[in-house]
């Protein structure tokens, strides 16, 4: 909500009075970035790990090719192993191996000798009914378009955080303003009562895949600065910058890490709007 | 600390033996009363003596009153206050044991002039402040303004010491404290948020305003509350002769203050209003988008004045200010401060006054969201009510005591979420928060001797947190996000909940070097039972103040000062060199990507830490004449130490500045023309850059070292100018006044931001959709500044 006064209060008064510069900036040394996927299907779980680098290098960031990878079952204390593919630039879990509802798994990632680990649970998915949509004209806040409704239920009283991520013709929508978090601060009612995705305008012909993953609270967390940090405009009115908190961890030594380890399970909804009459 | 039980204990040991002194004291005197020969109001500061002893004078209390000993009579009296005619009489025997009546008349040559001011010319010197400026309201008229809008807390942030939060901003950072640390009252009521459109303007209508005193430290013991500054405002009484009146026209609001007796010429009253018209000229628009909203922010003050008898005076004021910003009347956004404060003042006898004040002072928001499926309305309110009774004995003119107590009510009420009826949020329960705090002071003001002065007082604050409330109990009493609340205990309506008390000793000694040249050090502790719970630099409308509970203990703040105060050419000019050392406890700040604003655990948000600052600041400044105006110079710095933050090392806040420059000039050219101008150089705030980037979830993000505001803004400096053409026919009744005046008169850029963000198609704002793809992608910075070269027009008028 803050956003949007800042954003209005912006808009009105200052959005002639801005330059781009450039600035003298300190670097860091690089600092490994882990990324990792890990759901109850098989074509979302990856690694992808790369590097920090300086601010204004716009070449691409390196990726980290020979690490050790793998996933374990905490309660089976069985190991995913992953492997490293050239094309996608990503680690892969081999023979597509894919997380069970209620386990606890562990990261882990060495690289160079430096290990890094975290955990997270796979919990039991929300429930999905149906998806419609209906064309809306344009009001204040609202372009005119067609608008999609899910319908479901959360029937958990507790570990409620979930992203929904809204592929149209199949690219993912991925500004800032896409992300789309919620917890059950307003209640859990969200999907029996039908969730409108206000900020997302469709058009005849457009086919709508929703994708949504229920997070363990320090990927919630991660994700929620993560967006934070995109809005963050360095004034008066946000925090202090800072990066998001991992939930992945140096294994007994002090190297710094940054990304984070999603343990999640995915149910996804496909639509294709037609257009009404 | 032990240096505040030396200081207490020695001046309560004096305290008897001053009673005894004045006692022994067998000097006669005269008594009587100064007052405009116009308005019929008292005037305070003016200076009595006899014309053949200029040297042993006094001057004329906060009530208009003096007592001058005398030695023999007949004597000529003197009576003379800058603006106006001296007045010389003859005082025979006939005169004792009358209460005499001196008039003053304005003076018609130098009125338009001079700068009047409550406070005798050597005051800089003799007295025992420390820390402290009067500001006289024509003074804070005259600097050049944003938008032409005169403001009372940007006029302020031109001390030496006092910081702001940004270009434009009115937020206050008071020798290292944060905002929430600031005292701020109108005739003792308390305003929780002073600010209008996100704090661009102060809610203060210039004209509504007496005056203001400014402490900075060593506040007097008969006020508190707050650890860095008070800023103690009092609304102006009306006059009891005449329908007047005054207002202004300007670039963004307009203003109109009427004042005059009341039924009789023993009461008078004062109303005063502001409003902007952005919205009036937003209606003119033909495009519906832009004609159905709304922004703009008023202000109501009105003040009624009852002189009962000789030694009877009521007030009654109120101040209600309000914003409110609307788009397409769906969304809508308002907030306001309402304030109402009664003060009775007796003179119970020539020597022991009695003030009493009562107030109330709310602050409320409200967000409202008009929309079938996420509709909502959301508010919250806070306010605190009190009284305050306070005794002053004059011993005689070298001893002064004052005592009394502050009773103070909080009540911060839960957050109110009301969803509309078929909205899919839902609705919210949080607990409000809720304290008693009392406070008995007591202060003694005493010359020892011709040089050496004393002012010790000691407040005693004990605070209660009570219900209704619930308290949670944390696994391993840590309130962290993660922790299971264990136990939760309800709290009924005034049960109590949450106990704490501090003693606050304040103690200030004067050491006269010479006539014109003195010595002040002063020590002085303060408790600060509620804070803003925020991670932004400024104030915004929707800030949760918390009070103290059970895992959130009060700040405690301790400053030491000492300095030189010197006055030249007959105390035309003055000249202050004082140093300060703050030190602060238990201050908090937010855990990265905490909200505040929901939670009914708030404690689990919350970091606590400490923190200090110290400075040097030097101010030269001249008061009378047709130049007058100031220099100041501070080197100040600030830190905190707060774990969980900046690797639980020392940092600086935003508002930590080392060098801060000001000059202010005002010139008379004629009795028509004056010009204003002020310059401000300060270094850069303290911020935080990136050392890198990197890639996660498709995002590129600026890479953090870790380090909390270890990089610096550019150095910040500005000029502006004005000119006013006074319209000086004295005949008319109306008389006019325009005022033009450019802030940032050579145009500085000087940033309000950077932002680190990715460069989309080579545009610093393009926002990709469907239709307009990214085509090419690279990190930048995107500095935003503000009001550059800015004019503005006034007309002043007064009738």
């Amino acid at each position: 909500m803050k956003r949007i006064f800042i954003a209005i209060f912006i808009a009105i008064c200052f959005s002639s009075c801005q330059e781009e510069v450039v600035l003298d900036l300190n670097t860091l040394e690089p600092i490994p970035v882990i990324e990792a996927i890990w759901t109850n299907v098989p074509n979302f779980n990856q690694v992808t790990i790369t590097t920090s680098r300086e601010y204004y290098d716009d070449s691409p960031n390196e990726v980290i090719e020979d690490a050790q990878v793998s996933v374990r079952n905490l309660q089976t204390g069985r190991s995913a192993n992953f492997i490293y593919n050239e094309q996608l630039k990503k680690y892969l879990p081999s023979n597509n191996q894919i997380g069970q509802i209620g386990q606890e798994y562990e990261l882990s990632v060495i690289i160079k000798d430096k290990a890094y680990v975290s955990k997270g649970v796979l919990l039991a998915p929300p429930i999905l009914d149906s998806i419609t949509y209906e064309f809306k004209d344009q009001r204040v806040f609202r372009d005119e378009g067609y608008y999609i409704t899910l319908f479901g239920d959360i029937p958990f009283d507790k570990d409620n955080y979930y992203r929904l991520r809204v592929v149209k013709n199949d690219t993912l929508l991925n500004r800032r303003s896409d992300y789309l978090l919620f917890d059950d601060t307003f209640g859990t009612q969200i999907l029996n009562r039908g969730f409108e995705l206000g900020g997302f305008t469709f058009a005849a012909g457009d086919r709508v895949r929703l994708e949504l993953f229920r997070l363990n609270k320090n990927a919630y967390d991660y994700l929620s600065q993560l967006v934070s940090l995109l809005f963050n405009d360095g004034g008066l009115f946000s925090p202090p910058p800072q990066n998001p908190v991992s939930n992945i961890f140096p294994l007994e030594h002090d190297g710094n890490v940054l990304g984070y380890f999603m343990v999640s399970p995915y149910i996804g909804a496909s639509v294709l709007i037609e257009e009404e009459d | 600390m032990r240096l505040f039980q030396r200081c207490i204990t020695l001046a309560i040991c004096f305290i008897p033996m001053f009673s005894h002194l004045a006692i022994a004291q067998e000097e006669s005197y005269i008594e009587g009363l100064v007052v405009d020969f116009k308005s019929n109001q008292s005037v305070p500061g003016a200076n009595v003596y006899w014309k053949n002893n200029p040297t042993e004078g006094v001057t004329t209390s906060p009530e208009g009153t003096f007592k001058l000993p005398y030695k023999k009579l007949p004597a000529f009296l003197i009576v003379s206050f800058i603006g106006y005619e001296q007045i010389e009489r003859e005082i025979t025997s006939r005169d004792l044991g009358k209460n005499l009546k001196i008039y003053l008349r304005e003076d018609q040559l130098d009125l338009q002039e001079v700068t009047v001011n409550s406070t005798r010319p050597d005051q800089n010197v003799k007295s025992l402040d420390m820390g402290k400026s009067v500001v006289p309201i024509e003074t804070i008229k005259n600097i050049p303004a944003l938008f032409g809008e005169v403001d009372l807390l940007r006029s302020l942030q031109l001390l030496p010491g006092v910081q702001t939060a940004g270009e434009g901003t009115t937020g206050l950072f008071v020798r290292g404290g944060s905002a929430d640390q600031n005292l701020l009252q109108i005739d003792g009521a308390p305003i929780y948020n002073p600010s209008h459109f996100f704090g661009f303007f102060s809610v203060f209508n210039p004209d509504a305003i007496h005056g203001v005193d400014f402490y900075k430290g060593n506040i007097p013991a008969n006020y508190g509350g707050r650890i860095s500054s008070l800023i103690d405002i009092s609304l102006k009484e009306g006059n009891f002769d005449k329908i007047k009146g005054e207002g202004g026209i300007g670039t963004i609001s307009s203003r109109l203050t009427v004042d005059g007796p009341l039924f009789s010429d023993k009461s008078s009253f004062v109303v005063s209003a502001r409003r902007t018209y952005a919205d009036l000229f937003l209606r003119l628009s033909s495009d519906p988008n832009i004609n159905n909203n709304d922004l703009y922010f008023y202000d109501l003050s009105g003040k009624a004045v009852f002189k009962i008898g000789d030694k009877d005076k009521l007030t009654v004021s109120s101040y209600f200010g309000s914003d409110f910003l609307g788009l397409s009347g769906q969304f809508g956004f308002g907030w306001s401060n309402w304030m109402g404060a009664a003060t009775w003042n007796r003179n119970i006898s020539d020597r022991m006054f009695f003030d009493l004040n009562a107030y109330s002072s709310r602050y409320n928001y409200k967000v409202s969201f008009d929309d079938a499926d996420n509709g909502f309305e959301w508010g919250n309110a806070l306010g605190e009510t009190g009284v305050k009774a306070t005794w002053n004995y004059h011993f005689s003119e070298q001893t002064k005591v004052n005592w009394g107590s502050h009773l103070q009510f909080y009540h911060f009420a839960s957050i109110d979420l009301n969803p509309a009826p078929n909205s899919a949020i839902q609705p919210l329960a949080s607990n409000p928060f809720n304290g008693l705090q009392i406070n008995p002071f007591v202060s003694l003001n005493h010359e020892i001797s011709d040089k050496i002065g004393v002012e010790a007082g000691l407040r005693w604050s004990i605070y209660q947190q009570h219900g209704r409330g619930t308290s949670y109990t944390y696994e391993g009493n840590e309130p962290t996000p993660e922790a299971e609340i264990i136990d939760s205990l309800i709290f009924n309506r005034f049960e109590r909940m949450k106990v704490y008390q501090g003693l606050e000793p304040r103690i200030a000694f004067r050491y006269l070097i010479r006539e014109d040249l003195s010595l002040k050090i002063a020590a002085n502790r303060a408790f600060q039972y509620l804070q803003v719970a925020s991670n932004s630099s400024a104030g915004l409308p929707l800030d949760r103040w918390i009070l103290a509970g059970t895992y959130i203990p009060p700040i405690r703040g301790d400053q030491f000062s000492v300095g030189l105060f010197k006055n030249f050419n007959k105390d035309t000019w003055e000249v202050s060199l004082e140093g300060y050392y703050k030190d602060m406890k238990n201050l908090i700040d937010l855990r990265q990507g905490a909200s505040v604003l929901f939670t009914d655990r708030v404690e689990t948000e919350i970091l606590v830490g400490d923190g200090y600052a110290y400075g040097v600041e030097f101010l030269l400044r001249k008061n009378v004449g047709k130049t007058t105006g100031w220099f100041s110079y501070a080197y100040a710095r600030t830190w905190r130490k707060i774990e969980g933050i900046s690797f639980d090392r020392w940092y600086n806040p935003r508002f930590d500045r080392p060098h801060d420059l000001n000059l202010v000039l005002n010139h008379q050219f004629d009795k028509q023309w004056s010009a204003n101008l002020t310059f401000v150089y300060t270094t850069g705030q303290a911020v935080t850059f990136p050392a890198g980037s990197y890639v996660v979830d498709s995002q590129r993000l600026p890479l953090y070292t870790g380090e909390r505001n270890a990089d610096r803004f550019p150095d910040y400096h500005r000029m502006d100018a004005s000119v006013t053409w006074k319209n000086v026919n004295r005949g008319k009744k109306w008389r006019g006044s325009w005022n033009f005046s450019i802030y940032n008169l050579y145009g500085r850029k000087n940033p309000f931001s950077y932002q680190f963000t990715e460069i989309f198609n080579e545009q610093i704002n393009f926002t990709p959709t469907s239709n307009d793809p990214i085509t090419s992608r690279r990190p930048g910075t995107v500095m935003t500044y503000l009001f550059t070269f800015l004019p503005s027009l006034t007309y002043n008028f007064e009738f």
